[in-house]
C-alpha cells in the first residue's frame, strides 16, 4: 500500500518544514504557501488529508477547504491556525466542513494522531468512491429533528421547512431533551447552546455517541470561540448560525442538512468522517457520563 | 440684611426697607430725612408716587444744590419733583443677581452717588446697597470659579482615564494580533524540538548499536555470525535514507527554531516597550526604532493586506516618551490599514533638518472628505461604527505629538488616500549621547 498522501498549506515557510518533517516517515508530504497551487494538486492529485492555515495573503483557510471541498471530497480537511477569531472558526465550520480545528502551537503527537485518524478516513472514502448524489430517502421511515432552543421562532421555521417530512419534536429543557433522546434516536439536532439555564455543550457532544448519523445544527446568539472550536472536534456540528438568523438562510441549511443526514445513513464511511474527539473538559465530561447513564436506564424503562 | 451666605440667596436679601419720599414735599424736608440716624448709611432716599418709584434723590445732588449761592434760599421751598434723578437704578426683586449687577454695574456713576431701588413688579419695595450687591456678586463668582475648578479637576481625571481606556482599547485589539504572530513562530519551535527530540533517541540507538560493535571487534572472540548481524543492522541505519534525510534537515530546523525564538523575544519586547504604563517616562530614543516597533505590533493587522514602503532616514536621537510615540505610530498605522478596503501601500518616511525631525505616513486608501479632515482631531469624533471607534485616537495623538513640542497635519483626497505629517524638534538643548553626564532637554510633562 502506497503512503497517503498529506498536503499542508501556510504562509509561513518554517511552518511546513518543520510539519513536512514530521510528517516524514508514513506520509508523501507536500507543501506548499500557495493557495492557488494547493488547489491544482488537488485538482490533479490523490490528496488525502489537507492541512491548512487560516490567515494567508490571498485567500483565507476556510475559502480554501471550501474548495477542497468540492474538488476533492473524499480529501479529510483540516484547520491548523493560530489565530481564533470567531468569523473564521464559522467559516471552518459552514464553508470548510472541517474534520478538525487545531491551535498553534500544536502538540505534535496529537496532531500525528489526528492526520493518521483523517488519513484512515480518507483511504476508506477513496476506496468506496463516493458518491455524493442525494440519497433516496429510505421509505417508510420519516426522519426525526429534535430542537433544542427556547426560542418560537427557531421551532417555527424547522416546523414550516421540514414539516412535511420529518417528525419534530421541540425541547425546552435538557430534561425532556433527554427524554426525547431517550424515546428514539434523532436524524438531526436544531439547537441553541444555552436551554433556559443549562449550558447544552455536554448534551451535543454525547449526540454522535448515540447516533453516530445525527447532523448538528447550532443556531446561537452566543459568541465564544474556543467554545465553538471545542464543539467542531468534539461534537462534528455541521452547521453554526449565529442568531438573528434570516429564515431564509435557515431554512437552506435545513434541508441541506437533512439531505447531508440521508447521505450518511447511506454510505456509513461518511459517518466515520464526523468522528468525533474525547470531550476535553473534565466537568463537561462527567455531565455527559451521567446523561448516557441516565438515557440508558430511561431506555431500557421503555424498553427501547 | 448682613445675609451670612450672600451667595445663596436673592436679591430679597439686599433689600433695606425705607420710607420713600414723596415727589410733593418740599426740597428743605428732606434735609430731616438724610439727618435721620436710621438713614445715615444711604447715600440716596427713594422718590415714590402711586408705589411706583419715580426717582432718588441723592446726598450729593442735594449738597450741589445747597451749595449754591442762595441754593437753600432759592429752591428749599419748590417741590422735590423737579430735583430728582428720575433715571434711578431700578431692580426688580425677582432678577436673578447676576443680571442685577450686570445692570447695576453697567449704569451706575462716580463717584458712587446712588443706592439701587428695588421693586416687585415694578412696586417700590425697598433700597439696595450698591457694595452689597457686588459683594454677593463676588462670593457667588468666587462659589462658581470653585465649582468650575472641582469639575475640572474632575475632567481632567475622566479624561486621563479615558485616555488610558482609549490605550487598553487599542493593545487589546493588538494582543490577539499579536498572539497569532508569537503563536505561528512558538508552532513550528515546539514542533522541530519535539521532532528533534524523537531523532536524538534515534541517534541515541544508533550510538549504542555502533559501541556494541565495536565493542565485538575490539574483544575479538565474539562469535562471527553476531559480529555480521550486528555489522548488518549498523549499516542498515546507517543506509536508512530517510535517517539521513531527517539529520540532514534538522540543521536546518534548529536555525528555523533560533529564528522563531528570536522572533517571539522581539514581540515580547515590543509588548513590554508597548504596555509601559510609566508612560511619562521620557529617554533618549529614535524614532524609526519607535516606527519599528509599532510596525512589529501591528504587522499582524497589515500583513496580507498593506505593503509598507519604508523610507527611513539616519535621524537624531531625541528626548521623549517613547512608548507614547509607539502608541501615535501604532494609531496611524491602524487607521490607514482600515481606510484601505482592498489592498494598499503605506508609505512611512522619516528625515530631518536642523531644527525638527519629521515624518510622514501615507496611505493609499479611500481618503476623507474635507468636513471629515477638519474635525479628524477632535475628541470623540469618528467614523467607524459604533463600538469601533472610542474617537480618541488621534486627539490623543495630537495631544502626545503637542507635548512633545510638535506638530501634526494631515492632508486627503478622496480615492487616493490621506497623508499625515508629524515634526517633532530635535532636543532643544545641548543634549547628546557623546555627553552623557549632561542633563538631557525636558520634555514637557504630561498634562493629560
Amino acid at each position: 500500500m502506497s503512503k497517503p498522501t498529506l498536503l499542508l498549506i501556510d504562509d509561513e515557510e518554517r511552518i511546513l518544514r518543520s510539519l513536512r518533517m514530521l510528517f516524514f516517515i508514513g506520509y508523501d508530504v507536500r507543501t506548499t504557501t500557495d493557495p492557488d497551487e494547493a488547489i491544482r494538486i488537488l485538482r490533479e492529485e490523490k490528496v488525502h488529508v489537507i492541512v491548512s492555515d487560516q490567515r494567508m495573503p490571498v485567500m483565507q483557510g476556510s475559502e480554501l477547504l471550501r474548495i477542497a471541498r468540492e474538488t476533492s471530497p473524499a480529501t479529510m480537511r483540516i484547520l491548523l491556525t493560530g489565530y481564533s477569531d470567531l468569523d473564521a472558526s464559522i467559516a471552518s465550520v459552514n464553508e470548510g466542513e472541517v474534520f478538525r480545528y487545531l491551535m498553534k502551537p500544536w502538540n505534535a503527537g496529537d496532531v500525528k494522531k489526528v492526520v493518521a485518524e483523517a488519513a484512515a478516513i480518507a483511504e476508506a472514502s477513496f476506496a468506496l468512491q463516493m458518491n455524493l448524489e442525494p440519497a433516496l430517502e429510505a421509505a417508510g421511515i420519516k426522519p426525526r429533528v429534535l430542537i433544542m432552543d427556547n426560542d418560537e421562532s427557531t421551532a417555527k421555521t424547522v416546523h414550516e421547512t421540514l414539516g412535511d417530512r420529518c417528525e419534530i419534536v421541540w425541547a425546552c429543557d435538557a430534561q425532556h431533551a433527554m427524554e426525547e433522546l431517550a424515546k428514539q434516536n434523532v436524524s438531526m439536532v436544531v439547537s441553541d447552546l444555552m436551554l433556559g439555564e443549562t449550558n447544552v455543550d455536554y448534551i451535543l457532544k454525547t449526540i454522535k455517541q448515540l447516533n453516530p448519523q445525527t447532523q448538528c445544527i447550532v443556531v446561537t446568539s452566543f459568541s465564544d470561540t474556543s467554545r465553538l472550536i471545542e464543539l467542531i472536534n468534539q461534537a462534528q456540528i455541521t452547521r453554526f448560525l449565529p442568531k438573528p438568523v434570516s429564515k431564509g438562510i435557515f431554512a437552506r441549511n435545513l434541508e441541506s442538512m437533512l439531505e447531508r443526514f440521508h447521505l450518511v445513513r447511506s454510505q456509513p464511511v461518511l459517518q466515520k468522517r464526523q468522528t468525533v474527539e474525547p470531550i476535553s473538559d473534565p466537568a463537561e465530561r462527567v455531565s455527559a457520563g451521567n446523561f448516557i447513564g441516565m438515557l440508558g436506564r430511561l431506555r431500557s424503562r421503555i424498553g427501547v | 440684611m448682613n445675609s451670612q451666605n450672600p451667595a445663596d440667596e436673592s436679591i430679597f436679601s439686599l433689600v433695606t426697607p425705607i420710607d420713600a419720599l414723596s415727589p410733593d414735599i418740599r426740597l428743605e424736608e428732606v434735609t430731616k430725612h438724610f439727618s435721620d440716624p436710621r438713614n445715615a448709611k444711604l447715600l440716596s432716599l427713594p422718590v415714590v408716587e402711586n408705589d411706583r418709584p419715580i426717582g432718588v434723590i441723592s446726598r450729593y445732588l442735594f449738597m450741589n444744590i445747597y451749595l449754591k449761592h442762595y441754593g437753600r434760599e432759592l429752591y428749599g421751598k419748590r417741590p422735590l419733583r423737579e430735583f430728582v434723578n428720575n433715571t434711578p437704578l431700578l431692580v426688580e426683586l425677582d432678577q436673578p443677581l447676576a443680571e442685577a449687577a450686570l445692570h447695576v454695574a453697567a449704569n451706575m456713576q462716580f463717584p458712587l452717588t446712588e443706592d439701587f431701588i428695588v421693586t416687585r413688579h415694578g412696586r417700590y419695595l425697598g433700597i439696595g446697597f450698591v457694595m452689597d450687591l457686588l459683594k454677593a456678586m463676588e462670593v457667588k463668582m468666587r462659589d462658581n470659579t470653585a465649582k468650575l475648578e472641582q469639575a475640572y479637576t474632575q475632567l481632567k481625571s475622566s479624561q486621563l482615564a479615558l485616555v488610558q481606556s482609549e490605550k487598553m482599547a487599542s493593545l487589546g485589539q493588538m494582543v490577539a494580533g499579536v498572539a497569532h504572530e508569537i503563536n505561528t513562530p512558538l508552532g513550528y519551535v515546539q514542533n522541530n524540538v519535539a521532532i528533534g527530540q524523537e531523532l536524538f533517541s534515534q541517534v541515541q540507538i544508533m550510538i549504542a548499536d555502533y559501541e556494541s560493535l565495536l565493542v565485538m571487534l575490539q574483544d575479538g572472540g565474539t562469535d562471527e555470525d553476531r559480529v555480521t548481524a550486528q555489522l548488518q543492522k549498523v549499516t542498515a541505519a546507517r543506509n536508512d535514507a530517510n535517517a539521513q534525510e531527517m539529520l540532514g534537515e534538522m540543521n536546518g530546523l534548529m536555525a528555523d527554531s533560533l529564528y522563531g525564538i528570536e522572533q517571539i523575544s522581539g514581540l515580547v519586547h515590543d509588548l513590554k516597550n508597548f504596555s509601559r504604563m510609566d508612560a511619562a517616562a521620557n529617554d533618549l530614543a529614535n524614532l524609526n526604532d519607535c516606527i519599528e516597533s509599532a510596525l512589529n505590533i501591528g504587522r499582524n493587522m497589515l500583513k496580507n493586506k498593506v505593503e509598507v514602503v519604508k523610507d527611513l532616514a539616519q535621524i537624531p536621537e531625541i528626548m521623549c516618551a517613547p512608548s507614547q510615540l509607539n502608541q501615535v505610530f501604532l494609531n496611524l498605522f491602524t487607521n490607514a490599514a482600515q481606510a484601505m478596503d482592498a489592498q494598499g501601500k503605506l508609505y512611512i518616511k522619516s528625515w530631518h533638518d536642523a531644527t525638527h525631525i519629521h515624518i510622514s505616513v501615507a496611505d493609499t486608501g479611500k481618503g476623507m472628505p474635507a468636513e471629515v479632515v477638519d474635525r479628524i482631531f477632535d475628541p470623540f469624533f469618528t467614523t467607524k461604527p459604533v463600538g469601533e471607534g472610542t474617537g480618541l485616537g488621534l486627539a490623543i495623538t495630537q495631544q502626545i505629538i503637542q507635548q512633545h513640542g510638535g506638530t501634526i497635519s494631515v492632508e486627503s483626497r478622496i480615492g487616493e488616500g490621506s497623508s499625515f505629517h508629524i515634526s517633532l524638534p530635535v532636543a532643544r538643548s545641548g543634549a547628546s549621547a557623546a555627553s552623557g553626564i549632561e542633563t538631557c532637554a525636558q520634555v514637557p510633562e504630561r498634562h493629560i
